[in-house]
């Protein structure tokens, strides 16, 4: 074999790779739409359905449709959502939204703390962090219940089935976040902070006006990371919202999934929402997330 | 006292840990004045704690104990901006996500001044030093020597008592380290304000500085003009670190032969022997079969025969560098090689036996346990 087929048969093995695992990605999501395109709410059995049906898409995004009960009879019904599921939607673009930027603030100025103050037990804190965080947020369930059960009794609004509720327990879960901006904050040579402060900044418009703007990148990927996992999180949420009015979308959807009945259709039509806006961030926040915002104000 | 000289007494610093244990003297009590409108630098090798005193009188660094004066006030507690100070760093410190102009403004815009007149002095300042072109521009798009310059007028602007120099000159290339050096000196000369100049190149040092304060191991080795420095180095630290190729150090003892001293270098073979006559006996007699540093500068030998003062020396050549009007030679002695400067266009051959004169006036002997001078 010359070296010219050699490298045309590489290319080949490398080709049928890739094509391979595209469509390991691709399928579950095309059946995914395609099942929200299907009438019925049988689960899939063709790649994509002969008849295309907007019933699902109706239903998610709260418009009316008639629906055949009786094929005999021609008898029809109208069909609409008790709770609309565009409310899910909105719940869930809220709290994720509100989550994120509180863990962004939250994390922001601890992991400036840890990377740049010094006091005792700084690194004994910081190793506990990385062991609790290896715990999942299941686990803790039964707490978070119990916490927002007693919280509740209080104060109202923090309490059980509350969306500022369940945004509080998400607040909590920042170690790794706090891990990962502080590694970046590492990175920022400390003289940039110390000559602010020799201008006459404080700490906190050093913190403000230095280390923030030249931070975005890392706060982006924070943001984006949260937003994903919040948009997608259900254990904490099913527990914490009860109230159909309050629930988000990943519980919304879980509720047309009955041990009796399984909604397919309505299932994908909402999965499909879901990844709405989850692509939009990460389009808004692609644009800051580059290299090169530090360089030119030092020599490395 | 005036009000940009700079008092440090008895001053010390510790590390310590996060849980407040000492880990690591940096600075070890020394004291300097300094006077007003002096240039001071220090210098030594790094972890000399050279960077640590500066930062203390930055006040980025807490004093473990000692004051720090400036002018009649004790700054030990100030913050920074309260010090009437400004600081050059090393890597610029420039802010990468303004333009020229707020990132010399910065402080002035932290202070609260009025709008005309933080634009009519960055103005002024980047005038002066050639940035007025470039000051809607940030930091990424300038060079080295610029942003430096940048970080230069930043200070300036401050108009402070005092300027602190945190090696601003190890960044560049050695073209713009020549010219940025002269800079600063004209810098000084303009403004007339007291600075501290932080460096581990003697020549910057030599070339900068009204008093160099020598530094190492956290200590003062010694604080003199350039010439003093050169000239009478108190101690073996001193006389190797200033000069360049540095003096050569012969270690060697004093022995009495034929009813005169002579100074016989150590080793096996290529031993120098120096008889040591005049103000040189009477140091070394003293020191009579005791261990001793014999010390002279490659400047001070020559091939050309001179007054009585010169002894010659015969030895071989074992490396020579030829550089156009003058050449380094480097000689077998007994423990090392002895490094001659020699004048005149020519190239001495390897292995060559050279006779070169000692200038005997310019000889330094040092007591090899307290490392001083033998005066």
């Amino acid at each position: 074999m010359t070296a010219q087929q050699k490298l045309k048969l590489r290319k080949a093995v490398a080709h049928a790779f890739l094509v391979c695992f595209l469509i390991l990605i691709l399928v579950p999501f095309v059946m995914v739409v395609s099942a929200s395109l299907r009438q019925g709410n049988f689960a899939p059995s063709q790649l994509w359905p002969d008849k295309v049906s907007l019933d699902h898409w109706k239903f998610v995004l709260g418009i009316p449709y008639s629906e055949v009960v009786n094929p005999a009879t021609g008898q029809t019904r109208i069909v609409k959502a008790s709770t609309p599921p565009l409310r899910w939607f909105w719940n869930s673009i809220k709290i994720s939204i509100i989550a994120s930027a509180g863990i962004i603030c939250l994390s922001g100025s601890a992991a400036y703390a840890f990377a740049r103050l010094r006091f005792k037990f700084r690194s004994p804190t910081l190793s506990a962090l990385l062991i609790l965080q290896m715990f999942p947020m299941v686990l803790s369930l039964v707490a978070y219940y119990v916490i927002l059960d007693f919280t509740g009794q209080y104060v109202k609004w923090l309490g059980l089935n509350t969306q500022p509720g369940l945004i509080m327990i998400y607040l909590g879960g920042i170690s790794n976040y706090i891990w990962m901006i502080k590694g970046y904050f590492e990175t920022i040579p400390p003289s940039m902070e110390e000559s602010a402060r020799i201008d006459g900044a404080s700490q906190f418009q050093t913190f403000i006006r230095i280390l923030l703007p030249i931070s975005l990148p890392i706060f982006s990927v924070v943001f984006i990371l949260s937003f994903i996992s919040y948009m997608s999180e259900y254990p904490v949420a099913s527990v914490v919202l009860q109230s159909s009015d309050n629930w988000t979308l990943a519980v919304g959807a879980n509720s047309f999934l009955y041990e009796q009945e399984k909604l397919w259709g309505r299932f994908a039509a909402l999965a499909v929402l879901s990844g709405v806006p989850i692509t939009l961030a990460f389009l808004l926040c692609q644009k800051f997330v580059i290299g090169g915002l530090t360089s030119g104000g030092v020599k490395e | 006292m005036s009000e940009g000289s700079v008092d440090i007494k008895n001053l010390v610093k510790t590390y310590t840990d996060d849980r407040g244990r000492p880990t690591f003297t940096a600075v070890k009590n020394i004291s300097l004045p300094i006077s007003d409108g002096e240039f001071m630098v220090l210098v030594g090798p790094s972890g000399c704690g050279k960077s640590t005193t500066l930062r203390m009188i930055a006040g980025l660094e807490k004093i473990t104990s000692g004051t720090i004066s400036i002018g009649d006030r004790v700054v030990n507690e100030l913050e920074p901006k309260d010090r009437g100070i400004a600081m050059v760093f090393q890597n610029y410190a420039l802010y990468p996500h303004m333009t020229l102009f707020n990132n010399m403004a910065f402080g002035l815009q932290l202070a609260k001044k009025k709008k005309e007149f933080i634009s009519e002095t960055v103005g002024r300042t980047a005038k002066a030093l050639g940035l007025d072109q470039m000051l809607e521009r940030k930091p990424q798009a300038l060079s080295g020597g610029q942003r430096q310059r940048v970080a230069l007028g930043r200070a300036i602007v401050r108009s402070p008592k005092v300027f602190l120099f945190d090696e601003p000159l190890s960044n560049l290339d050695a073209k713009m380290r020549v010219q940025m050096r002269s800079e600063i000196s004209k810098l000084h000369a303009q403004l007339g304000n007291t600075m501290i100049y932080v460096t581990h190149d003697q020549v910057e040092a030599m070339t900068m500085g009204d008093r160099i304060c020598v530094m190492r191991d956290g200590l003062i080795m010694q604080v003199a003009d350039p010439l003093t420095l050169y000239r009478q180095p108190e101690n073996l630290f001193v006389a190797g670190f200033i000069g360049s190729p540095p003096m050569n150090l012969l270690k060697g003892k004093v022995q009495k032969r034929d009813g005169g001293l002579f100074f016989v270098e150590n080793g096996e073979s290529n031993t120098i022997t120096v008889p040591l006559q005049g103000r040189l006996e009477a140091l070394a007699s003293k020191y009579i079969d005791k261990d001793i540093v014999f010390g002279i500068r490659p400047e001070h030998l020559s091939d050309e025969v001179k007054d009585p003062s010169h002894i010659p020396i015969t030895s071989s050549v074992e490396i020579a560098e030829p550089m156009g009007s003058e050449s380094l030679v480097y000689l077998k002695a007994g423990t090392g090689n002895l490094i001659a400067r020699l004048h005149g266009e020519r190239l001495y051959g390897l292995g060559e036996p050279v006779t070169i004169q000692f200038n005997m006036e310019k000889v330094h002997l040092f007591d090899t346990t307290t490392e001083n001078v033998i005066r």
